[in-house]
């Protein structure tokens, strides 16, 4: 054991290049690996705080059916670990002709330190806070140019109240919201009297005990509490909040799932020229009466030790990593949210057992192929690697992309999932089997050309493509990590326009929500530089169709602008004219996708609508889904009016050459009256001052996996070179120039570049569409992709094999060609 | 000695050539001079680590001597930077090798060329002298396989084809025997001596067989960095 322990270290300081580049790529996917990971629970964390809100670790809540709630009507329960009382009231914030609807807050601070406890945007806590004073969050101060100290006035009920800022909170816990607006926090005193409430609170929020779940204390809460008197809810929807975390957190997964395929592909290559490399002590070993096992376990310990210390330093670095990604996150969010670092031991776990694993499995491939050779022939050099047919390889390779391809397009619900890991891979593994065929076929093509614009030398560079392993293997290499940075550039992208831009692809410029009079639309129409206005009668939570009561029920006048003002997605195409034709004809209905799904119902099927004061027939005419509007059901104008006495506009949508300036005087027509008007332009201002620097480390992560696709490349050059050392050696022996040489490896490497760069591009547009057709029924729009980003990488890719090739040059000039060819 | 008359093809000037291993200088070629004058088959023979291999490496460019001078056809080649020794052994110079040193994935007909491709001349334009010299090795057949679809004898013939395909003022041979059975051996020796015979082409050949030997018309021995003896 002494004695091959010392084998094995000689190896790795003999060889300190190749050992470095292992090392160095098993460090930099642990690395990758365990940040991913990390930043994807992370961020999911994240996600789950702002989806809960206000709730904060409570997940049950308790509501009287008339009234305010008494702690003392909750029974004494051991499920129930704590609960607080929350007070709750609303509030009008006027600025300069901007309407904030304020939900106000109020609870008792040493309850709510418990569950939720708020913080200061200076980092502090709140202690005290005692007659007329209330808490900002940082979000609505920095809007409005509100510091501590100052005095603001809400009208509560009807009445302007004048409050002092006690303090500025961060955008965090109880400040967390989901909808418009802002939310304030008052003592608890304060808000009862300003509400007249003599006691009681608005909810009672809980957290069920340890091992407890929200379903079980949820059901022994309404089992406890008399029926009909309490309302008992699960205060957010945890599927959804999971399934929403999930997709936000894809692009982290989505680099995980890159960085462990390169890393594969780079411990495997690697390991494949060092057993060729170890051949004649291979041979040595057997012919003095070592075993297969005895080989195979050798060659595994190097493996294992490499596979080891990248994985403990990778975890160390890794942690570096995330701090750092996570401190920058948190200092361009210094008064938002706070993101919690979540280092579980699984990822710690998981990123280790994936090192070692990755680099056992990557060598023993062509370790056990190695030490199963026959002795005679390795002793005396003789051993010819065995050639599958390759129409054989390239038909399981055809197979498989069309499996990859079509799988997803026919899969549905949790198959989808399957079917898109299944295709994911199945596209990288079948591009590598055809990579060959691709390469020999495009390098054919190289060597007409590139005799009539390089010469003798550009053929020959292209000839020395053709069945040559170890460009395959570059290609395949440069293909992995050019579509692995695309991809995830991509979906990094789509997530964020999709969590940032909800008005993507929508054609409004403005929109104003607000108490709006046929007189008052007829002066938007008029205003200098108005092109589209769309105004639209709403009515929410007061419609009901076959017994289901629509959240947003909305009804237009021109469903053709509503559909691209509010980029509405019909579930199939021609759905859009037959909608717009059913409008103008009939009483017809347009349902969102999901509502269609909860009622049962299909297009062409008849549902009655009602309100309470009228009730009439409607045809369903379509459905869509659209990331613009909640709204579950449209309607036309003339019949909201006809069947439900609609009106008075609640909402308009515009265009118009200066939304600008449009805005300024749909303020000032609206004066005094409650309003909430924004230009678009405005809305995603607000909207990515919360989201843009929470998804930078998306980013971040996109120049790590560059860094891991050049190291890898590099690697693969230096592999390339070793073996390709000999054949140098014997152009140069028939006459070959450095010169020639330069421009040969030079060729070599633009040719295997573009090759690679032109595979990537098409790998990664068929991975994004299967990620898209996986992520599809979750969201509601249609990337769109940018060639800029396809180009630029594929570009990015030719310019880091053109740099790698540099060494092979430098080091060919110094070869010592006797050396290289008096020996086979 | 034998007495030699003729232009001289090549003249090795007290050549030196010393290897450094380590902190240890090691003398393998102790100034050596000799002639081979144009149209000679000349054989060079030793024992292993004579110093025969570097001294024809030496004379065929492809290693630089520490001292002394290399005289092709009167011009000092020893000092010649890479540009320059690249198109003598483009122009002048073939060489064969005891393993061939085929390039693995270019056919028989693309190893013989490469000479010539890469001294920018059209393959188009060499038909005629390729399809001859296919004829003159036997090779006409093959003239699409690989290296790896051919015998070692074959193999070796399409290296004397490349090696002759620029029409060299002078044939190297490191052992291109040395890798061959016999009979195999004895047709490729066979082979060099008629293109020796037919065409004049002067060739130095290291070898360690005395069946080779007997094709040369001169055998200088070389022994501990030295000739030892030439006739």
């Amino acid at each position: 054991m002494k004695i091959i322990m010392k084998y094995i270290l000689t190896n790795v300081k003999e060889r300190k290049t190749r050992t470095a580049v292992m090392l160095l790529s098993i460090l930099l996917s642990t690395t990758l690996l365990f940040v991913s990971f990390s930043i994807g629970a992370s961020y999911e964390s994240a996600q789950r705080k702002m989806a809960r809100g206000m709730a904060g670790s409570a997940t049950v809540s308790v509501e009287a059916a008339d009234g305010a709630i008494d702690k003392n009507a909750i029974p004494e329960l051991k499920s129930i670990k704590f609960c607080v009382g929350v007070l709750e009231g609303l509030a009008l914030y006027h600025e300069n002709g901007y309407y904030e609807t304020m939900d106000l807050i109020a609870a008792h601070l040493t309850e709510l330190n418990q569950t939720n406890p708020p913080r200061l945007a200076d980092g502090g806590e709140i202690s005290d806070l005692s007659g007329n004073q209330v808490i900002l969050p940082d979000r609505f101060t920095s809007k409005y140019g509100i510091e501590k100290g100052d005095t603001i006035i809400l009208q509560i009920g009807g009445e302007p109240i004048t409050l002092e800022v006690a303090g500025v909170a961060a955008y965090d816990t109880v400040f967390l919201r989901h909808t418009r607006g802002a939310t304030a926090l008052l003592p608890i005193s304060t808000l009862r009297e300003l509400l007249g409430q003599t006691g009681g609170y608005s909810k009672i929020l809980m957290e069920p005990a340890d091992a407890v779940s929200t379903s079980e204390l949820k059901n022994e809460l309404s089992a406890a509490l008399p029926g009909g008197e309490y309302q008992v809810s699960e205060v957010v929807n945890e599927a959804q909040i999971t399934a929403d975390a999930r997709q936000k957190s894809m692009p982290f997964f989505l680099i995980s799932f890159f960085s462990l395929t390169m890393s594969v592909f780079i411990i495997y290559s690697s390991y494949k020229v060092i057993t060729l490399d170890r051949l004649p002590v291979i041979g040595t070993f057997r012919s003095i009466g070592a075993t297969q096992s005895n080989v195979t376990r050798i060659l595994l310990l190097e493996s294992a030790l490499y596979g080891c210390l990248g994985g403990v330093l990778g975890i160390p670095v890794g942690t570096v990593v995330l701090k750092l990604i996570l401190r920058g996150m948190g200092q361009s969010l210094s008064q938002g949210i706070e993101i919690p670092v979540v280092i579980s031991p699984f990822s710690i776990l998981f990123s280790f057992s994936v090192a070692l694993i990755v680099s056992l499995l990557s060598a023993w491939i062509p370790v056990r192929r190695a030490s199963r050779l026959p002795v005679k022939e390795v002793v005396l050099g003789t051993v010819e690697e065995k050639q599958v047919p390759r129409p054989v390889i390239v038909g399981i390779g055809l197979v498989l992309f069309a499996a990859s391809v079509i799988l997803p397009k026919l899969a549905s619900g949790n198959m989808l999932y399957i079917a898109g890991g299944f295709s994911l891979l199945g596209l990288i593994a079948a591009t590598i089997l055809i990579v060959p065929l691709l390469t020999n076929l495009l390098s054919a093509g190289m060597e007409r050309l590139y005799g009539g614009i390089f010469g003798n030398e550009g053929r020959l560079a292209a000839r020395n493509m053709r069945d040559n392993k170890n460009i395959i293997q570059n290609i395949t290499l440069l293909f992995i990590s050019i579509s692995a940075v695309i991809a995830i550039t991509v979906v990094g992208n789509f997530v964020t326009t999709y969590v940032s831009d909800v008005f993507n692809g929508a054609e409004l410029e403005g929109f104003a929500d607000g108490y709006m009079e046929p007189e008052f639309v007829e002066q938007v129409k008029e205003m200098d530089g108005m092109e589209k206005v769309l105004p639209v009668y709403v009515f929410e939570n007061q419609m009901q169709g076959n017994g289901l009561t629509f959240t947003r029920l909305e009804a237009t006048d021109n469903v053709e602008w509503y559909s691209s003002m509010l980029a509405l997605h019909y579930t199939k195409s021609g759905m859009k004219e037959q909608t717009v034709s059913a409008f103008s004809e009939e009483r017809a209905v347009l349902l969102s996708e999901s509502c269609m799904e909860q009622m049962g119902v299909s297009v062409g099927d008849m549902i009655t609508l009602t309100n309470g004061t009228g009730q009439s027939e409607y045809r369903v005419a379509g459905s869509f889904k659209s990331r613009a509007t909640d709204v579950e059901a449209v309607i036309p104008s003339r019949y909201a009016e006809i069947d439900f006495g609609a009106s008075v506009y609640d909402f308009l949508a515009y265009t118009a050459a200066d939304p600008d300036a449009v805005m300024v005087q749909i303020r000032d027509l609206f004066g005094e009256t409650s309003n909430w008007s924004r230009t678009v332009e405005e809305f995603n201002t607000d909207a990515l001052s919360t989201v843009g620097a929470f998804l930078q480390p998306m980013h971040s992560m996109t120049y790590f996996i560059l860094l891991l696709a050049t190291v890898g490349i590099i690697n693969n050059l230096l592999i390339n070179y070793i073996q390709k050392r000999r054949t140098i050696a014997m152009y140069k022996s028939v006459g070959l120039s450095n010169k020639q040489n330069r421009k040969m490896t030079l060729i070599e490497g633009f040719s295997s570049g573009l090759i690679g760069a032109a595979i990537a591009i098409f790998v990664s547009y068929m991975e994004v569409q299967t990620i898209f057709l996986v992520a599809g029924p979750k969201i509601s729009t249609v990337p769109e992709l940018d060639a800029g980003v396809f180009l630029s990488a594929g570009a990015m890719g030719i310019v880091v094999t053109l740099i790698g090739s540099v060494v092979p040059i430098f080091k060919s000039r110094q070869m010592k060609l006797v050396e290289e060819i008096k020996f086979e | 000695m034998k007495t030699i008359t003729g232009a001289i093809a090549v003249e090795g000037k007290h050549i030196v050539k010393d290897f450094q291993i380590g902190n240890t200088t090691t003398k393998v070629l102790k100034d050596i001079s000799l002639q081979v004058m144009q149209r000679e088959f000349v054989s060079i023979m030793g024992p292993s680590g004579s110093g025969k291999s570097t001294l024809l490496y030496i004379l065929g460019g492809l290693d630089a001597p520490t001292s002394g001078q290399i005289m092709l056809n009167g011009t000092d080649i020893s000092r010649f930077d890479d540009e320059k020794m690249s198109r003598i052994r483009r122009q002048k110079i073939g060489f064969v090798f005891q393993f061939y040193n085929l390039i693995p994935n270019l056919n028989v007909e693309e190893n013989i060329m490469l000479p010539l491709l890469l001294d920018g001349k059209k393959m188009g334009s060499y038909k005629k002298q390729l399809d001859e010299i296919l004829e003159l090795v036997g090779l006409s057949e093959r003239r699409k396989h690989t290296p790896r679809e051919l015998s070692g004898g074959q193999q070796q013939r399409v290296a004397i084809a490349r090696a002759l395909i620029g029409k060299p003022e002078i044939l190297f041979a490191d052992e291109p025997t040395g890798n061959l059975d016999s009979k195999t051996g004895a047709e490729i020796m066979s082979l060099l001596r008629e293109i020796n015979q037919s065409s004049g082409q002067t060739i130095i050949m290291v070898t360690h067989s005395p069946e080779a030997v007997k094709s040369t018309s001169r055998v200088i021995t070389v022994q501990d960095g030295v000739i030892q003896k030439c006739v």
